[in-house]
This record gives C-alpha cells, sequence and structure tokens, in this order.
C-alpha cells in the first residue's frame, strides 16, 4: 500500500520540468506578445514637435530596437521582413533571452530605472495588499462558510448565502469607489501607501501608517473574494460533515467544536486550497482595479502604465513575476494538499 | 479567534496614526496626478519631472508667470554684435545643497553634457542644436558660442537646468537615477518614492527666492476623482488638475479657492484634418495617406469650422471653463498669439450653403452629402487617444452637430501608441481629435504646420504651404523681437484662413487651493500654475 | 454494420427530461428568483426604446446647467456628466452588457467545450497538449493581457467581445473535460463504442446530452463573469467609449468627477446594474447546479429535534441491567412529506456481558434504533416516544454535553462499513488516541501510545500501523481498528452496527471472533446489528426481530430458532440454511420491506405474510407476550391461538 519513494520523486521532477517549460513558454511568449503591439517605444505616446527624429534614432538605438527583431523580420508590427543572414546573436530576441539568462531585466525605458528594481518595489505593495486581503478573505470566507454550514438550512444560512453571493457580484472597481469616498468622509486617506514624511517616524508609527492606508483597499479586496471562499466552504464543509467519520466523531462524545477543528475543517478546506491558488493568477486583476482607485503603487498599476508607455521591459519582467508566482503558488497549493490529504501521496 | 486579533491590529494602527502628524513646521502638501518619470534632467519627458526640476534646480534664466524671463544664476549678460556669442556673468557665492559653490564651471559642465549626450531627447535634440561651445572663465563667466543666431536664448536656456558637476562627474550619464539631486534651487530634495510622493524641504539660503514654507509634498493620486476629494477633506492643501466636472462643487466650498487660468505651458486641443497631398505622402517614412479627399477641400473644412458650436463644446466638455481656439498658437503664448483673427461663426444654414455650392449634395438621400463627382459619400472616420476621457464626449457632440450639414462620422477610439503610429507620417485617417502642449517659445507648434514636419511625423495634418514654409524658415532668425512677432502673426493668419485645423479650444488650467492653510499663492497673473516654483516661494501659512 | 442501439433519444423523450428538469428546479427558490430577475433586465434591454424616456446617449440641447442634476421628475435617476438622462443612459446599458456578457460567454463556451470534449474524449496527446495549454492560459494574468491586446486591436464593442471570450474560457475547458471523462466510462458508451459506433455519433449522441448540463452551467457563470470584465476593462479606459454600457458609464463618472461632484448617482446607478445581472445569473447558475448535482442538505451536526413522548414509560429495569429501552418510537420528519414512522414503540434489555443479536432486512430501522440511543439521529430524525436507559438513567433526556460524556465512554458504536468511518486524513492511532483523551483526561500522556498498541494488537493489528492513515489499511483492518477505537474508552456496551458487511468471509469470521472473545474477556453488552442469522444463532443471547421499524419477535436465542411465532421470524428461517437440517428447502421472502413513508394499514408484514387474513390487513397487531422469559412477538396468530 505504501507508494515507492521513487514514484513520488518522479512526479515532483515531472512537475518542476513541466513549471519550468511553461516559464520557457512565457519567456517566449513575453518578447513577442508585447512586439506585436502597435507604436514604438522610444516616443512612448509622446508626440512633440520638440521631439526630432534623430533624438527618436537614438534613443531607438539605445534601447537595442534598431536590430532586427528575430532573424527574418525587421519589426512585428508593421510587419517589416528583413534579411535572414543576420548574426542570430545581434537580434532584439537574443539578446532579451541572453540577458534573461544572466539575470538582467533591462532597463524600465519610461523610468530610467533597471526593472527588477521598480517590480521589486512594487511586488512588496501589491504582496502587502492581496496578502492581507486573501488572508482576510479566506478567515473571514472559512468562518461564514463553517457557520453557514454549521446553520445549515435556517435562516443565518440563508443570510450568509445571500450576503456571499451579492459580494460576489459586486464589480471589484465600484466596491472601491463606493468605499473610497465613503472612507474619505470618515477620514481615511484617499491616495497612496503611507503619509509622506513618515520615514522619519518610528518603526511602528510607520507601520501604524500604512496599515491605516491599507484599511481601505484591503477591504474592497477583502469583500470581492470573501464571498467565494463563504460558498466554496460551505458547500465543502456540507460535504464533509455528512461523511460517516463525522458520525463517528460525534459518537465518540467530541464536542461540536472539536469535531468542526479535528474532522472537518483541514479535509474541508481542499477545494478550497485548489481555488485560492487558481485565484492568484486572476488576482492580478482585481489588483489593478484596486490599485487605480486607491492609487496603490503596486504591481497591477505599474502593468498598465507600461502597456501604455510600450515599456517592454517592464512589460516583460512583470509578466514573468507573475507566471513565476502563479506557477510557485501552485506548487504550494499541491504541497499544501499533501499535507492536508495524506492520500494524496499515492498517486 | 484570529480575526480579532487583526481587528485589534486594525485599531491599534488608528490609534497610532491618529496621535501621529501634528508638528510645528509649515508643510504644504500639493496632490497630482502624476509622478516624475526620471529624476535625470536629461532623460525626463513627463511634465512632472520639470516641475520638480523647476524647484530643485536654478537655470540661467527664470520664465515668470507673465511670460517675460529674468536672469537668475547670471547677473548680467552681454552678447556679441553678430549674436552668436554670449557671455554669463554668473553670480558669486553660490551654493549647492550640500554645501558646494556653485560656479561657472558647473554650468559650463551641464551645457556641455546636454550638448555632447545625443541620448538626451529635449536638452540635446531641441535645446542645444545650436550650441558650438561653451567655456567658463576664470572671472565666472560663461561664454556660450552659437552656430547661428536665434532670437529665442532665453527659452532655449531655461530648461536646462544648472548640474552640480562634482557629482555628475563620476555617474553615467544616461543611467544615473539622481535620486539625492543635488541642486540649488529653492527646495531640496529630501524623500522620493516614485509614484507615491516627492518631498521637498526648502532651502532657507536660496540667492534669490527662499520659500516662506518648510516643506512640500506632491502626492500622486491614480484617480482626480479621489484628488478632488482630498482637496475637499483637506487631506491635501492644494491640487494641480481636477475633472472641470468637480469646479462647481469646489467653488461652493468656502475654504477652498478656485482657480481658472490659462497653464504655463499652454495646451490645445485641436481636431485635425488629414489633407495630405497625395504628392507629399512620406511613402519612405511608411506614409500610408488614405485620408478622405474631401478633407482636402478648404470649402469642406470651412463648411465643418462654421457647423462646429465651439461654445456648446466648451461648455458641455470643459464646464465652461476653457476659451475657444483659433490656431495651434493658444492665447497663453500672450504677445505671440494673434488675437486680430475673426473666427468662423458658428452658422448651419451658412455651412450648409458652402456644402452645396461647392457641389457636395445629398444624391440618394439618406442624410449624408456625396462627393461632387458622386463616388464617396462624406463619411468620415474619426479617432481619439484612447486615454482621453473628454474625446468621446466630444466626439459625440460633433456627430451630432456635423450630421446637421450632411456629414456623417465613424467614431474608434484608439490607443495612444498605436494613434501615433496611424496618424505621423503614416496620415492613415481622416480625423482626429488630438492636443498639444506648448513651450513657451510659439516656434515648436509653428512647425507642426511646415512641409518639411510631415515626413518627420510633426506634422498631423499633412498641411503643405510654401508662402508659410518661407515665414517659418524667416521668423526662425529674425532677432528683431517685433519683426517676428508681425512674422508670426502672419502665419496664424495663414493657417486661420486655410482652415487647417479646427481648434475647438484652448485649454484652462483649473486648480485649487485651500484658503485655510496657506496664503500668498500667485494668481493674478497671465497665466495659472500654483504648483510652479514662482507661487511656492511666495506663500506662507495662514496664521 | 447495427448501430441502431440506442440510437437517439426521441424527442418527446428529450421533452419529458426537460419538464422534469423544469419541475425540480421550479422548486428551486435561488434559482427562480434568479432566472425572473434575468427575464426582466432582457425584457428591459430588448424594449428599451420603449421604456426609456430620453433618446439613446442623447446629449443634444444640453448645456452646463444639465450636467450632473440629481434626480428629479424629468430625470429620475438625474442627469450624467454630459447632462444626459441617467436612466435612459442605464435602460440602454443593459442591451450594451448583456450582448457582450452573452456573446463572449458563447466564445469561452464553445472553446472551452470544444477543448474540454476533445482532451476528455480523444485522451492522449490531445489531452496532453489542450490541457498544457490551458495551465499556461491560467499562469497569464487575464487582465493585463487583456490591456494589451485591447491596445493591440481597437477597442470596440466587437473586440472587447473576442477578446474577453477567447480568454474566458480556461475553466470551461477543465470542467468539461471531467465530465467527458466520467461519461467516456459509462456503460452506454462502452457499449456504443463497442458495437463500432462513429467518433461522432458517439460524442453527439452520448456525450454530448450529459455534457450539456454542466455547459450550460458554466455558460452562466461565463456570462457573468464576461459582465464584470467588460465593466473592468471600460473602468481601465480600454471600454468602446462609443457604445454606452455600464461599465463605460461608470468609466465616464468616474473620470469626470462624479463622485466628488456628489453625484452618487451616475456611479450607483450603473453598478446597481451589474451587480444585478451578475447576481441573478450567479443565483440561476447556483440553482441549476443543485439541480443537476442534487446533494444532501443536511449534515451530522445538524440539531437534533427534540425529544417528545407520549407516556411516562417506567421506572428503569433492576440492576445488572445496563441498557434497557422502552417503547422507543422513532419519525423522520422533513419538511413538506409525511412523517415516516421509522420505528416504533421498540423495547429490549440488556445485561452485562450479553449479547443481543438485531435481526431484520435492510431497511427495517435496525441502524435508526442503534443511532437514537445516543441520540445520533439525522437531523430529519425524531424521537417521539420511549425512553433509552444506561444504567438507570434516561439518555433521551440528556442534553449534547451530558451525552458526550455518555458517548463511547459508556455506550460505543462499530460502525457499518468502517470504510468511510475512519477520518482519512487523519492517523488511525491518532483517532484512537482522540476517543482516550477525551473520556479518560487523566490518563497519562507518556502511555498513550502505549496503550493504542495495546488497542490494535487485541484486534490483532501491528504496532507499527498505528501510524498509518486508513487508506493504507485493507478493509478487514479498518473494521478492526474501528472495534479498537470502541473498545478504546472500556466502554460497558457496544453496538455493532452490521460489523462484518462487504467483508470477505474469512476476514467476517475473524472480527465476529473477535468480538465474542472481547465480549467474554472484557465482560462486555453487545448489541449486534445483522442480518445474518447463521451469526445470531452461533454468538447471541438474545434477538431481536424487526420489521418495518416494530418489533416482529424478540426472545432468548434458542426460543427464536426452535419456536419462532412471527411468521417473519419463520420466513427469515427459511431463508437461512440450518446444518442441523441439512435436506431443508431454502427460501427466499418474495417482495420487499415496506417503505417507511408508506407503511401498510394493518401489520407490517401483511403483504408478504404467508399466514395472512383479513384482520392483518386492516388492523396492527399489538405486541403479545408469548410464555415466559420474556418471549414477545407481533402477530394476529398468536392472539388467535391463546
Amino acid at each position: 500500500m505504501d507508494t515507492p519513494p521513487m514514484n513520488r520523486s518522479r512526479a515532483l521532477l515531472q512537475k518542476i520540468a513541466w513549471s519550468i517549460f511553461t516559464i520557457l513558454f512565457v519567456i517566449i511568449l513575453n518578447f513577442f506578445l508585447f512586439r506585436v503591439l502597435p507604436g514604438d517605444p522610444a516616443r512612448a505616446g509622446i508626440r512633440d514637435p520638440r521631439l526630432k527624429k534623430e533624438a527618436v534614432e537614438i534613443l531607438r538605438i539605445r534601447f537595442g530596437l534598431d536590430k532586427p527583431v528575430i532573424n527574418c523580420f525587421e519589426s512585428l508590427n508593421p510587419i517589416k521582413v528583413g534579411s535572414c543572414d543576420v548574426n542570430p546573436l545581434d537580434t532584439q530576441f537574443f539578446i532579451y533571452i541572453r540577458n534573461l539568462l544572466q539575470g538582467e531585466l533591462g532597463f524600465s525605458y519610461h523610468t530610467n530605472r533597471p526593472v527588477t528594481e521598480i517590480l521589486s518595489e512594487r511586488l512588496w505593495n501589491t504582496v502587502l495588499l492581496i496578502g492581507a486581503g486573501q488572508i482576510l478573505a479566506i478567515l473571514i470566507g472559512v468562518a461564514l462558510g463553517v457557520f453557514a454550514a454549521w446553520k445549515a438550512r435556517t435562516s443565518l444560512d440563508y443570510a450568509a448565502v445571500m450576503v456571499s453571493l451579492l459580494a460576489w457580484s459586486l464589480p471589484t472597481f465600484w466596491l472601491g469607489i463606493i468605499l473610497l469616498f465613503w472612507g474619505s468622509a470618515n477620514g481615511f486617506p484617499l491616495a497612496g501607501k503611507a503619509t509622506p514624511g513618515m520615514s522619519s517616524m518610528p518603526l511602528l508609527q510607520q507601520w501604524g501608517d500604512i496599515l491605516w492606508h491599507m484599511f481601505l483597499p484591503t477591504l474592497t479586496y477583502t469583500i470581492v473574494y470573501m464571498g467565494e471562499y463563504t460558498l466554496i466552504m460551505r458547500s465543502s464543509l456540507m460535504d464533509v460533515l455528512s461523511e460517516d467519520y463525522i458520525l463517528t466523531a460525534k459518537a465518540k462524545g467530541l464536542s461540536m467544536f472539536q469535531i468542526l477543528k479535528d474532522h472537518a475543517l483541514k479535509n474541508a478546506m481542499l477545494p478550497l486550497v485548489t481555488v485560492i491558488a487558481i485565484n492568484l493568477g486572476f488576482t492580478v486583476a482585481g489588483a489593478i482595479q484596486i490599485e487605480a482607485v486607491f492609487s496603490w503603487p503596486g504591481l497591477g498599476s505599474a502593468i498598465v502604465e507600461a502597456v501604455g508607455r510600450r515599456d517592454f521591459p517592464m512589460l516583460q519582467g512583470a509578466f514573468l513575476l507573475i507566471a513565476v508566482a502563479v506557477i510557485l503558488a501552485n506548487m504550494l497549493a499541491d504541497l499544501t494538499y499533501t499535507y492536508l490529504d495524506p492520500r494524496v501521496k499515492m498517486e | 479567534m484570529k480575526q480579532k486579533a487583526l481587528y485589534v491590529l486594525v485599531l491599534v494602527a488608528l490609534l497610532v496614526s491618529a496621535c501621529g502628524g501634528g508638528g510645528q513646521s509649515a508643510v504644504v502638501r500639493i496632490g497630482w496626478a502624476g509622478s516624475p518619470d526620471t529624476l535625470n534632467p536629461g532623460m525626463a519627458i513627463l511634465v512632472e519631472a520639470y516641475t520638480i526640476f523647476e524647484l530643485v534646480y536654478d537655470s540661467m534664466y527664470e520664465l515668470n508667470l507673465d511670460g517675460s524671463f529674468t536672469l537668475s544664476l547670471a547677473e548680467s549678460v552681454s552678447t556679441s554684435e553678430d549674436g552668436l556669442v554670449w557671455t554669463y556673468k554668473i553670480r558669486d557665492g553660490l551654493k549647492w545643497h550640500d554645501g558646494q559653490p556653485l560656479t561657472a564651471e558647473d554650468i559650463a559642465f551641464s551645457y556641455n553634457l546636454y550638448k555632447d549626450t545625443p541620448e538626451y531627447p529635449y536638452m540635446n535634440g531641441y535645446y542645444t542644436p545650436y550650441f558650438d561651445t561653451i567655456v567658463a572663465t576664470e572671472n565666472n563667466e560663461v561664454v556660450l558660442t552659437l552656430t547661428e543666431a536665434i532670437p529665442n536664448i532665453e527659452s532655449q536656456l531655461i530648461f536646462l537646468y544648472v548640474l552640480p558637476k562634482h557629482v555628475w562627474e563620476a555617474q553615467d550619464k544616461l543611467e544615473y537615477e539622481n535620486f539625492e539631486m543635488i541642486g540649488s534651487g529653492p527646495f531640496k530634495m529630501t524623500e522620493y518614492v516614485q509614484n507615491e510622493f516627492v518631498r521637498l524641504t526648502a532651502n532657507k539660503e536660496h540667492f534669490a527666492t527662499p520659500p516662506k514654507v518648510d516643506e512640500v509634498i506632491f502626492q500622486t493620486f491614480e484617480n482626480q476623482d479621489a484628488l478632488v476629494q482630498a482637496i475637499k477633506t483637506g487631506q491635501v492643501d492644494m491640487i494641480t488638475e481636477m475633472p472641470n466636472t468637480a469646479a462647481e462643487s469646489l467653488k461652493a466650498d468656502e475654504n477652498i479657492e478656485l482657480v481658472v487660468g490659462a497653464p504655463l505651458a499652454p495646451g490645445v486641443t485641436d481636431i485635425i484634418f488629414n489633407q495630405t497631398d497625395p504628392e507629399n505622402c512620406p511613402t519612405e517614412e511608411g506614409g500610408i495617406c488614405s485620408g478622405h479627399p474631401a478633407l482636402r477641400d478648404r470649402d469642406v473644412r470651412l463648411a465643418m469650422a462654421h457647423a462646429t458650436d465651439k461654445q456648446r463644446l466648451i461648455d458641455v466638455i470643459l464646464l465652461g471653463l476653457g476659451n475657444p481656439g483659433l490656431t495651434l498658437i493658444p492665447d497663453g503664448l500672450g504677445v505671440w498669439y494673434n488675437d486680430s483673427l475673426q473666427d468662423y461663426e458658428f452658422d448651419v444654414a451658412k455651412a450648409n450653403q458652402i456644402l452645396d455650392d461647392a457641389g457636395y449634395a445629398d444624391t440618394d438621400g439618406d442624410g449624408v452629402r456625396e462627393m461632387p463627382d458622386g463616388s464617396e459619400s462624406l463619411t468620415f472616420r474619426l479617432n481619439w487617444p484612447s486615454d482621453s476621457i473628454n474625446a468621446p464626449r466630444m466626439a459625440e457632440l460633433l456627430d451630432e452637430m456635423w450630421a446637421q450639414i450632411g456629414i456623417a462620422l465613424e467614431p474608434q477610439a484608439v490607443d495612444p501608441d498605436a494613434l501615433t503610429a496611424q496618424c505621423c507620417p503614416a496620415f492613415d485617417f481622416d480625423i482626429m481629435i488630438w492636443g498639444w502642449a506648448s513651450d513657451p517659445d510659439p516656434s515648436a507648434l509653428l512647425y507642426v504646420y511646415t512641409t518639411e514636419a510631415i515626413p518627420s511625423g510633426s506634422s498631423e495634418t499633412g498641411y503643405s504651404n510654401p508662402a508659410y514654409d518661407e515665414l517659418y524658415a524667416e521668423q526662425q532668425v529674425t532677432l528683431d523681437f517685433e519683426a517676428r512677432k508681425d512674422i508670426v502673426w502672419e502665419m496664424q493668419k495663414i493657417v486661420h484662413d486655410d482652415v487647417v485645423y479646427i481648434i475647438p479650444f484652448y485649454d484652462a488650467n483649473v486648480q485649487a487651493y485651500r484658503t485655510d492653510r496657506f496664503t500668498g499663492w500667485l494668481t493674478g497673473q497671465a497665466k495659472v500654475e500654483l504648483a510652479d516654483v514662482t507661487s511656492l516661494v511666495l506663500i506662507e501659512p495662514v496664521k | 454494420m447495427q448501430t441502431t442501439i440506442q440510437t437517439s433519444e426521441p424527442s418527446n423523450q428529450v421533452t419529458a427530461r426537460l419538464l422534469g428538469f423544469w419541475r425540480t428546479f421550479r422548486k428551486n427558490r435561488g434559482g427562480i428568483v434568479g432566472l425572473w430577475m434575468l427575464v426582466f433586465i432582457i425584457l428591459v434591454a430588448i424594449f428599451a426604446p420603449l421604456i426609456a424616456p430620453y433618446d439613446e446617449s442623447s446629449s443634444a440641447q444640453t448645456s452646463i446647467s444639465d450636467i450632473y442634476q440629481p434626480p428629479s421628475a424629468n430625470h429620475w435617476f438625474g442627469t450624467d456628466d454630459a447632462g444626459q438622462d441617467v436612466f435612459s443612459n442605464f435602460i440602454y446599458g443593459a442591451r450594451v452588457s448583456l450582448t457582450v456578457g452573452f456573446f463572449a460567454a458563447f466564445i469561452s463556451i464553445v472553446i472551452g467545450g470544444l477543448f474540454g470534449l476533445v482532451a476528455g474524449f480523444f485522451g492522449g496527446r490531445w489531452e496532453t497538449f489542450l490541457m498544457r495549454f490551458t495551465d499556461i492560459m491560467l499562469v497569464i494574468p487575464d487582465l493585463p493581457l487583456m490591456v494589451v491586446i485591447v491596445a493591440l486591436t481597437k477597442p470596440s464593442l466587437l473586440n472587447i467581445i473576442f477578446v474577453i471570450g477567447l480568454l474566458g474560457w480556461t475553466t470551461t475547458a477543465r470542467v468539461v473535460r471531467s465530465q467527458t471523462l466520467a461519461v467516456k466510462s459509462r456503460k452506454f458508451v462502452l457499449r456504443a463504442r463497442a458495437i463500432g459506433a462513429g467518433k461522432g455519433h458517439i460524442v453527439s449522441r452520448h456525450i454530448l446530452p450529459l455534457v450539456m448540463p454542466i455547459l450550460v452551467v458554466q455558460a452562466v457563470l461565463v456570462i457573468s463573469l464576461a459582465i464584470l470584465n467588460e465593466s473592468a476593462l471600460s473602468f481601465i479606459g480600454l471600454g468602446d467609449p462609443t457604445t454606452l454600457s455600464w461599465g463605460q458609464m461608470l468609466n465616464y463618472a468616474f473620470g469626470r468627477g462624479a463622485m466628488s461632484t456628489g453625484a452618487w448617482w451616475a456611479l450607483v446607478v450603473p453598478g446597481f446594474g451589474i451587480v444585478w445581472v451578475v447576481l441573478s445569473l450567479t443565483l440561476l447558475g447556483q440553482g441549476l447546479e443543485q439541480v443537476l448535482n442534487p446533494r444532501l442538505d443536511t449534515h451530522h451536526l445538524m440539531p437534533a429535534k427534540p425529544t417528545v413522548r407520549k407516556e411516562a414509560g417506567e421506572q428503569p429495569a433492576g440492576k445488572g441491567s445496563l441498557l434497557d429501552v422502552q417503547n422507543l418510537s422513532i419519525d423522520y420528519v422533513t419538511e413538506g412529506k409525511a412523517r415516516a414512522h421509522a420505528v416504533e414503540n421498540v423495547s429490549f434489555t440488556l445485561k452485562e456481558g450479553e449479547l443481543l443479536g438485531l435481526v431484520g432486512e435492510s431497511g427495517c430501522g435496525k441502524t435508526t434504533l442503534m443511532l437514537a440511543l445516543l441520540k445520533l439521529l439525522p437531523a430529519a430524525g425524531q424521537i417521539v416516544n420511549g425512553r433509552v436507559y444506561f444504567k438507570g438513567q434516561d439518555l433521551t433526556e440528556l442534553g449534547e454535553d451530558e451525552l458526550n460524556k455518555v458517548r463511547w465512554s459508556g455506550v460505543s458504536i462499530v460502525f457499518q462499513g468502517a470504510m468511510n468511518a475512519l477520518n482519512p486524513v487523519r492517523t488511525v492511532g491518532d483517532q484512537i488516541e482522540e476517543a482516550i483523551i477525551k473520556h479518560l483526561p487523566d490518563f497519562p500522556k507518556a502511555n498513550l501510545s502505549a496503550r493504542v498498541t495495546e488497542l490494535l494488537d487485541l484486534v490483532g493489528i501491528a504496532a507499527d500501523h498505528k501510524d498509518h492513515f486508513p487508506h493504507q489499511y485493507s478493509g478487514g483492518m479498518r473494521q478492526r481498528a474501528m472495534i479498537a477505537m470502541a473498545l478504546a474508552c472500556n466502554p460497558q456496551v457496544i453496538i455493532a452496527d452490521e460489523p462484518t458487511t462487504a467483508l470477505d468471509v474469512m476476514i467476517q469470521a475473524q472480527i465476529l471472533e473477535l468480538l465474542d472473545s472481547l465480549r467474554k474477556k472484557l465482560g462486555l453488552a453487545i448489541v449486534f446489528v445483522t442480518h445474518d442469522l447463521g451469526v445470531v444463532a452461533e454468538m447471541c443471547d438474545k434477538v431481536l426481530v424487526m420489521y418495518g421499524g416494530v418489533t416482529a419477535e424478540y426472545a432468548g436465542v434458542d426460543v427464536i430458532y426452535n419456536d419462532p411465532r412471527h411468521p417473519y421470524t419463520q420466513e427469515l428461517l427459511k431463508a437461512f440454511p440450518d446444518l442441523t437440517k441439512p435436506k431443508k428447502k431454502l427460501s427466499s421472502i418474495p417482495g420487499y420491506p415496506p417503505r417507511l413513508d408508506a407503511l401498510p394499514s394493518g401489520c407490517r408484514f401483511a403483504p408478504r405474510c404467508p399466514a395472512a387474513f383479513d384482520r392483518c390487513k386492516t388492523e396492527q397487531p399489538a405486541l403479545h407476550r408469548v410464555g415466559a422469559n420474556g418471549h414477545i412477538a407481533s402477530c394476529h396468530l398468536i392472539e388467535a391461538s391463546k
């Protein structure tokens, strides 16, 4: 009955190999996806009679945009066929790959700063927001779901389900705007992640300030995601609670609380773990909207801005980062799964 | 249980932050919708970056809100007879924010840096092409030699910020992020978090204009509605922009003063007609020149101008806060603006008459006129950049207005970069709604009408008029102010007569400040820019 | 080649199925509300020109004073940033938003459905390729991708429909694939394949009809996601500004200062539209899902129905009696249905070391009776009469907390089919320890592990299996582990509910032997629920035969075997091979036990009873004492013979 360790490590290897393949795919997609966009990154959407043709040309050389995209193609939008005899190492594509191999994400065309530097600033802010939002959404969602399942078929249950459905139906940005204006009338800050000038304050105060700024965006995020978790938790717990082993636990004289805690929750969490991991990919969409409403300096708004500015290095870096994050999250979900459900190890 | 703990944590945070703040120093909090792209003056493109440069750096001249220039770092200037050699005597005792002395050496270093770095798109490409040599003398003088005499040296020099040689020497001039930003201006850079805020403290030792306040903070609000809310709730003391729709509600607030006027960098909203002559099509640069042939006919453009109710556009889109426009040279440019021109009056009957006379008749009875030869109907593609919130409203209104003269539109928003690709020099459109921001000198926008600008991508209309081109070249080298002004006025008359564009309005700058926080904002001027250094050094806290 | 088997569902059959579906769906309150909400807004969209007081996005004749006017008689929901009537734009906006939602969802469903079907049906390389592709799509964040693609194309309504449609299919593909996989292995599909039916035929005739319902549910959800996506795209300025969707209305309001101007109506009204549609679709989807995938809406932790009692009952039996069940009656109460009398008037006693066999066919109320002893009935179950004395204490009177003290430490249960009776995510040892910790709080922690090993040893499980999970046990081991767990807190009574069904004969024998030896060793009293009379004959002291929820006969084991008085007992014995009477003809009882919600009015066994006469059909027989030794049987024949 025991699984030979061989299989497990092989499955793990397979998983890792697949993840690497996915990342490679994203890397290649990243390159071409943004290069088919119309427009010239050297001009970055700026039309200005003061911006001379020569100046633009020099910028193109600086960004390496004067080189052919890849052998046989000068550019992708508009499609310009070029010579196929160029040294492949001297094309934009291979320079991009070579830089990536050296861990170089390049310089942002727009801000003239290393992409890694900007991404790490922005990522941290978004992780803070999404992290707090997700954790709260999970906690509240699970609590409400457990409550609804426990009180199944009572008016409290119906109320909990209705609240969740309603929360799920709210457009993220719309809820954000409404909370923003409700909050601003009640002394909550309207923008940003911290009050400017807090850096000279003691650390505790700085964190207090950040939490204060986080409150409304996190609340928005929590409400929007909470509903889904409540519904999943409720139905999953309903399933678990009608299992035979719950009857066993009850017959064993365990209290309601003990049964929930020791026998039902862990099992009922399983479907939730999958959903949370998959959600992480979609959660960026929520982040974009919330960051736009609350002027939260995160990854989402950086992406939208970078699209507008045709900031290829930023876009490539951000998409790669998100892909890696989602893959890691899925792996983490798998690990959590094996921890939560010993049966999974069999596969 | 865990939620409770978190809730408590949030409460603690609220208490902590409620206790914080206060303080005795006078801090001006300014809300704006952008953030500098980079603090490296050579690489910067966005206007927000220039706002910060103006506060932290000094340059040879200062631009006043009335459009005039005054010497700043130099105490005097002398010019050679031929106008080629300019000698600036630099003030003594100038200091950088880090305490080092600022001398002619630094200025010469900065100008040479700009001149010798072709990657600096504006500084090199636009402001230094006439520079031959820049030398610092032992007398703390800067000797600037030009390749040809130009009439507008002041406007060329105002954006050439003077950088400390001792800092910049050691840096990579392209990749240097310049976060420390050692300058000499009235404010010092204290803290900068991109896309969040810029924090400046007063340089009370500034030689000319030491600020009265202690600190200025620019905070980024990505949405303008929140910006308005922020000044209402007192989270900021001044806002640099807002949706015009919010103006009324701010006016009603007794603690808020609304300021409306021509912007420091005057803006123009334009309706662009693609009138490129197939002969002028810049095919080598990717020209497609698919413009509707009717738009090459001045009568059609004239009829459309008569059918455009500019006041209604201003009312609905700007809530009345703007002036009807004539040509690309906005009224904000002061003397350069030809105010003697008479606009085409709004008269639908007259517009219809013009089209009838020119032979554009609705032959198939569908309400849309056809070309005189019956080949095509007067249905025009109308494009605008998708990041504009006002343009689609304008498109709606134009659609209604022009329908009355038998012209149909196919409105379509386009991504701004895609629109650039479609516009110039491809000329793959019929009509566009777009806009310009102007330099203090009219030359840049006058260039847009030239034939030379067609292949370079600056011309949006493909308009070509040899007489105009000649005048453009002439004003470039006319040193006499009055003579140059006459030429510039004449040029405006030509393009207005030819109805190259319809200029619905010149955008006004709509800003607001809280009257209960700071006083002394510079408002009664020809232009409005509360975030300009001229204003920020004057204001002081309300007692 | 013949392919006429399962050729097609005749259309009337399809209609019948749809009708049946509708009948079930109609009872789903949420689903119906959602459906009406959706129909309402669709009607509004269709009849927009009739309803809207003003023309679509008409700003003709507007002036400054018309902008952001609050709600009034002329403009029910005020005016927007261009002075247009918000109510009219809201109604026309419904058209755009719904169009985007439906068409985008259509694209997503077609792609997702196709991918899922192909991957699920063909498997192999196709499946690997398509599912890997789906995985990659999940890794790339969708909204940023949409931003990129909208920038690439032009933001027209058509393009937005395509973008949303082309990116929204991943979940559908996954769901459809797993459904296809499940359907593919169904018998009739396998049969059709064996006959050589073409792939297209199988997919269109057999698989698609069963995948369709899932696809419909999925479609409903995808529509709502598409509408949310459209509004999000409009909000970040990538919508089509020339067609006024609700999202676009919000974009204008947000971009042109509605909130700070105080024009909340310009924001609230279109947002409300989105919430309305998404909520209606979600409700509808949930409803459909519940109808297609019915789940029990009850579970084991729902509060029990209060015990009621018709008669006072007697005092508990004297000393030596551990369990004294008196006149216990149990009903199942379900809303909208008649009460089902699952157990009526059952009594028995159990002394120390005694083994009572509880016999009867499936559905005779045996398990209900056993669960009721410890008040473990499902939520619908209610004790409507009788008492359960355990050592003189009436368990039916106790609250949960007090019951929890008796459960397992006084009376423990070995459940039927221990496969699911053990928690799959906790080790067996852990689950045994848990019982000890709960009931013997003073038990030294250090000895816990040793005690568990001892218990497992007692039931013949090696100590090293202590830390294994239930799925690592064989069926017999699980059953024995269950017994070990039941013994953990030294109970006086063990209820063994068919502990040996579904096990092979060898293991059955082992387990029975084990129970019997434990009884002797530990002096346990056991209630043994079974329908295996052989086991009863071998081990039990007393036998309670139940039929249709009532006592058929109750007596000592010898009496039951040698002098059965109830025809049901007699019939049961006939169906059981007796080694002492090898020539006896085996016969089974024709028919089935009655359904609890449709009990016959007279004797419950009457319809199947070979000796039934008229009275049996009208009158329920009382419990009759037969001789001494507490032999009881409920049959009119006994009365007659007295």
